[in-house]
């Protein structure tokens, strides 16, 4: 296997810690941050993450795939989330320890839970407002009432944490693309 | 499985010899010690099938309010505050406001901090809300009276509230007669009381005669019909009851039941259509089989409970009124008298922290995989071998206790799975347990910081018998029976089972423990001045049960060894 390529390209307005992970050809859109120790691996095919994303703190996130993985807007990765799937949308949540498969493509506005473990062994993709939760990884369909609101919560979420990191942490520039 | 060691509480029972361990009745009377009481006034055990309980007052789990035990009972054993669990997923539901109107332009309008109305119920785990069902609310206080119409219109609701009023007369008339004949009708009866109504009546509509059927009578067997002459009679009589509708017709209102949810599982597509056993367990009312209509529940009450020595009536314990507080007002817990014991397997323990390390090695999702046949082997205990085991005791008291323990004879042998085998054979006990039975100390109680570095002060025996361990410890192995160990309020005391070839079954035996200790300075009070005194000293004994572990019989060994 040919060795991996190291390409960063960050907005200027994105807040990418210091102490991340990354590697290969990894493209961070505006106002999205990323904590401190989250990993962030573009294995085989390139990583691109929209613009309002917050990754948080041992969040993983895995490209096995040769295409281009698409990160959409405003998605929550919580703390030790793990995805790998090729397609996410937009005003997703991945909550706490959750472990999302590459055979599983989601949608918008979906809400996996706490520790669930969403790995199908045939290729899938989670609708609009599917909600994964408890121990045996349930489906239902959110009525998406209350979904402004909760927007309006990341947004003003995302803005504490660009307003707080950095000033307690170094900052990784994205000008300079290293090899 | 681990080796265990559980508390003897007699119950009042005039035994006060447990049964032999082999038995089924013995695990009835063994308690982990963790679970039971002490009676200072009576000097005995309690455990939680002997006290009585009485509830000393109810609380919201959710909202921690305490609710009187009058409204309990209006309130049917729920929450009346905003308390609401998730019907889909048993989480609790919060208010929150509906979304503001979309303006049009694609931006997000402010927010304002009041909320839009209408608001609705809201679960943050699977994100069910009330307004998939048809419940809103105009203002977000008070939600339980906002539910509580549409409750109390429900026809089961009705249907119950008619039949209390149907009975009540009965009830008033029994409870009237029973308090009649000496019972005093005081408050602290009351309970009492109304037990003996309702099991009065219970027993009279029991014992009244179905038409059609033959009336038991002891005295005339062969007269039938002789009940219309009693009727007159009898006092519970009672005008028949007409429900509010016909109970063939119930189910189209909504109650479950009958043709119309035939016709709903014959055109079912999706399994969750279907509201699951436990979704549809904690409802009051039976309520239908789609999982669309489930209501958002008023979370259920808890009590916290008091509990009395069921001898002397005092209590042995009792929460703090406050739901807040978690602690005790009285506390008498056997763990603060009786030494704590727990039993070690000196060879089963090298063997599992091997296990474990093993099982560290392995990917991850086979660590899980250390199967429970795997765990039974390594807990077994093989036929014909001999095994030491380590009894430590743990001393709870401000006084240094002195103790000694003592293994039952078992009077019969455990019963032999293959009947061929020779009576005599049979007869012995499949194992023997060895146990010095010369008295010893465990040293006090104290805080931490009490306790010496290098506080090895003993006797001048047992310091011999240590120096004598001390000269051995390059083959440790020498010594297993005796005083292993002791370090602060802990003894370490090695015992050795030797199980015979013919053994099978699980190495379990009755150990009396009896302990000494100063009574002018009985338990708990530590701080009495009487020290001068010569301290007279009092003798407490109970009974614990042992659990070793199963006996892995012979012709396996091969075969578990492997493994």
């Amino acid at each position: 296997m040919a060795p991996i390529r190291d390409k960063f390209t960050i907005h200027s307005k994105a807040v990418v810690c210091q102490d991340v992970e990354l590697k290969g050809d990894i493209t961070i859109g505006s106002g999205t941050i990323v904590h401190p120790k989250a990993t962030i691996f573009a294995v085989a095919g390139p990583i691109v993450i929209g613009s309002g994303c917050i990754i948080e703190e041992s969040a993983i996130i895995v490209n096995r795939r040769k295409e281009v993985m698409r990160i959409g807007d405003d998605n929550l990765f919580e703390i030790g989330s793990r995805i790998e799937s090729p397609s996410i949308g937009s005003f997703n949540t991945f909550s706490t320890r959750c472990r999302v498969h590459h055979t599983v493509r989601i949608s918008s506005f979906c809400v996996v839970g706490a520790g669930c473990l969403l790995v199908p062994a045939e290729d899938e993709t989670l609708e609009d407002y599917t909600v994964i939760y408890g121990a045996n990884a349930e489906r239902r369909k959110w009525s998406g009432r209350g979904k402004a609101q909760e927007a309006d919560l990341r947004r003003k979420h995302a803005e504490y944490l660009r307003e707080m990191l950095p000033k307690f942490n170094r900052l990784r520039r994205g000008e300079a693309s290293r090899e | 499985m681990a080796p265990s060691v559980l508390y003897h509480c007699p119950c009042f029972s005039r035994h006060l010899v447990p049964p032999p361990p082999h038995l089924a009745s013995s695990s009835h009377s063994f308690h982990p010690l963790h679970t039971l009481f002490f009676c200072e006034e009576c000097d005995a055990v309690r455990c939680n099938r002997c006290v009585s309980v009485e509830v000393s007052g109810y609380y919201c789990p959710n909202c921690l309010f305490e609710v009187p035990s009058a409204s309990v009972r209006a309130e049917k054993n729920r929450c009346a505050r905003n308390c609401f669990m998730c019907p889909n997923c048993r989480n609790t539901l919060s208010v929150v406001p509906s979304d503001p109107p979309d303006v049009g332009d694609g931006r997000i309008a402010p927010i304002s901090t009041v909320g839009e109305p209408p608001f609705f119920l809201y679960c943050s785990h699977c994100r069910w809300d009330s307004a998939e069902v048809g419940i809103t609310f105009e203002k977000p206080t008070g939600l339980a009276a906002q539910l509580q119409k549409s409750e109390d219109s429900a026809p089961d609701s009705l249907e119950f509230e008619r039949l209390k009023e149907h009975f009540d007369p009965i009830i008033r008339a029994s409870s009237l007669s029973s308090s009649s004949s000496a019972v005093p009708s005081s408050a602290a009866h009351s309970h009492h009381l109304h037990s003996t109504s309702i099991t009065a009546a219970a027993s009279a509509a029991l014992a009244r005669d179905i038409p059609g059927v033959g009336r038991y009578n002891p005295l005339s067997r062969s007269g039938r019909g002789t009940g219309s002459k009693d009727r007159s009679a009898n006092k519970d009589e009672m005008p028949d009851y007409k429900s509010r509708m016909d109970a063939t017709t119930a189910s189209k209102m909504g109650s479950g039941g009958g043709l119309p949810d035939v016709e709903f599982m014959r055109h079912l597509e999706n399994v969750s259509d279907v509201a699951s056993l436990e979704q549809r367990w904690s409802y009051s009312w039976a309520t239908s089989l789609q999982t669309k209509d489930l209501k958002p529940l008023r979370i259920p009450l808890h009590s916290k409970r008091s509990k009395r020595c069921p001898a002397c009536t005092h209590i042995l314990i009792k929460p703090e009124q406050k739901a807040q507080s978690v602690r005790y007002k009285i506390k008498l817990v056997a763990a603060n008298y009786l030494p704590a014991i727990s039993i070690a397997l000196p060879h089963q323990v090298e063997k599992f922290g091997h296990a474990s390390a093993e099982a560290a090695k392995r990917p991850y999702g086979k660590a899980t995989v250390l199967t429970d046949e795997e765990k039974e082997a390594m807990s077994g205990l093989l036929a014909g071998e001999t095994y030491p085991f380590h009894v430590s005791l743990t001393n709870p008291l401000y006084d240094p206790i002195q103790v000694k323990l003592s293994v039952q004879r078992m009077h019969v042998a455990a019963p032999s799975s293959d009947p061929g085998t020779a009576s005599e054979k049979a007869r012995r006990p499949p194992f023997v347990v060895s146990l010095s039975t010369t008295p010893f100390s465990v040293a006090a109680f104290a805080e931490a910081w009490e306790y010496d570095e290098d506080d090895d002060i003993l006797d001048d025996d047992e310091l011999e018998a240590r120096l004598s361990g001390r000269e051995k410890e390059p083959k440790p192995k020498t010594k297993t029976v005796g005083i292993l160990e002791k370090r602060a309020n802990i003894t370490v005391v090695g015992g050795e089972v030797m199980l015979r070839k013919e053994a099978r079954g699980n190495v379990k035996f009755n150990m009396l423990v009896s302990y000494t200790y100063r009574a002018d300075d009985a338990p708990a009070d530590m701080g009495s001045p009487s020290k001068s005194k010569a301290p007279a000293t009092k003798t407490f004994a109970f009974y614990t049960v042992v659990e070793l572990g199963p006996i892995i019989p012979r012709e396996e060994t091969r075969i578990d060894v492997d493994t």
